[in-house]
């Protein structure tokens, strides 16, 4: 597919990177010299110019592009462009620069097809560090809403119980199992909980503690830490 | 008679309801919710510019969820 990133700053560059590894083609559109320069020495096909205007942005040729990423961390700009990305008929992706706008883009903003808030995702990859290797965020679904994928350990307190017979807080639900080093797959009551088997499940933030505890145990922080202390 | 535009900067994503609320207070003719770096923009017809200071200090700041606002009075 042909894709033209808005803005070679760390999101913009950082995505054209991931989509030519993927064998995409793309072009960028930059307006300062110097990003420009960084992103051609990248071996990237750069157009230096502001993105907000549509003579600018034709030189990327919208016309055969499948999608357009307004990236920059201009929100004026990250907006004229993705209006001239669907004049175009492309796919359009708009970078928020605070959370709280998220919601009004996806609610008023129609000629943008999916709003990304890269500091959300930055915060997902921060918080699994720091939760440590036996529980590890996969998605947040709402503000106060996401999916987690527990490992059970030896100090679990359900290790040998069957999914039947867990009780996990009313605000959490299981959606998926998989058995130690096989895929995830759908849960069924009868399967049953050993080490280093997985659990996914949809929690809200308040009873995240209590699904940990329940599904990994208390100990099992120091436990993780003590392993790889160990290695 | 003292036109003004008032762009609010908000900190809440309930646009809706700030734009009903600014649009309740007198004096604000017109408001409209924004793409950029601010979020609504209010139009005011007054009688005074004394008004447009009432109305975007202690009017549109007051509404929960509004976090800053800039003012501009028209001169033509």
């Amino acid at each position: 597919m042909r894709f033209v990133i808005i803005g070679a700053g760390r999101v913009g560059l950082r995505t054209a990177r991931v989509l030519r590894e993927e064998g995409h083609d793309v072009t960028i559109i930059e307006a300062d010299a110097n990003k420009a320069e960084r992103a051609r020495t990248d071996d990237f096909e750069v157009i230096e110019g502001d993105g907000a205007r549509e003579e600018i942005l034709e030189q990327a040729d919208l016309e055969s592009a499948d999608a357009l990423g307004a990236l920059t961390g201009d929100l004026n700009v990250n907006f004229a462009a993705c209006m001239v990305g669907k004049h175009y008929d492309c796919r359009t992706v708009l970078r928020i620069d605070e959370d709280y706008r998220e919601d009004i883009y996806r609610k008023f903003a129609s000629d943008v097809d999916e709003v990304v808030y890269p500091e959300r995702l930055g915060a997902i990859g921060a918080k699994n560090a720091l939760l440590g290797g036996n529980i590890r965020a996969i998605a947040d679904i709402a503000q106060n809403l996401q999916v987690v994928e527990l490992t059970i350990t030896e100090e679990s307190p359900v290790k040998g119980y069957s999914i039947s017979e867990l009780s996990l807080p009313a605000n959490a639900r299981i959606l998926a199992f998989g058995k130690k080093d096989e895929p995830m797959g759908i849960p069924l009551p009868d399967d049953s909980l050993a080490v280093g088997d997985r659990v996914a499940v949809l929690a809200d933030f308040a009873v995240l503690e209590d699904v940990r505890q329940i599904l990994v145990g208390d100990a099992s922080r120091g436990a993780a830490e003590a392993v790889k202390g160990g290695t | 008679m003292v036109t003004a535009y008032v762009m609010v900067k908000a900190n809440t994503g309930e646009a809706d309801r700030l734009k009903t609320e600014i649009m309740d207070l007198d004096g604000v003719v017109d408001a409209h919710i924004v793409a950029g770096d601010v979020d609504i923009i209010a139009k005011l017809d007054v009688d005074s510019t004394a008004d447009v200071k009432a109305i975007a200090a202690d009017g549109i700041q007051n509404v929960e969820g509004v976090e800053d606002t800039q003012t501009y009075i028209a001169m033509d």
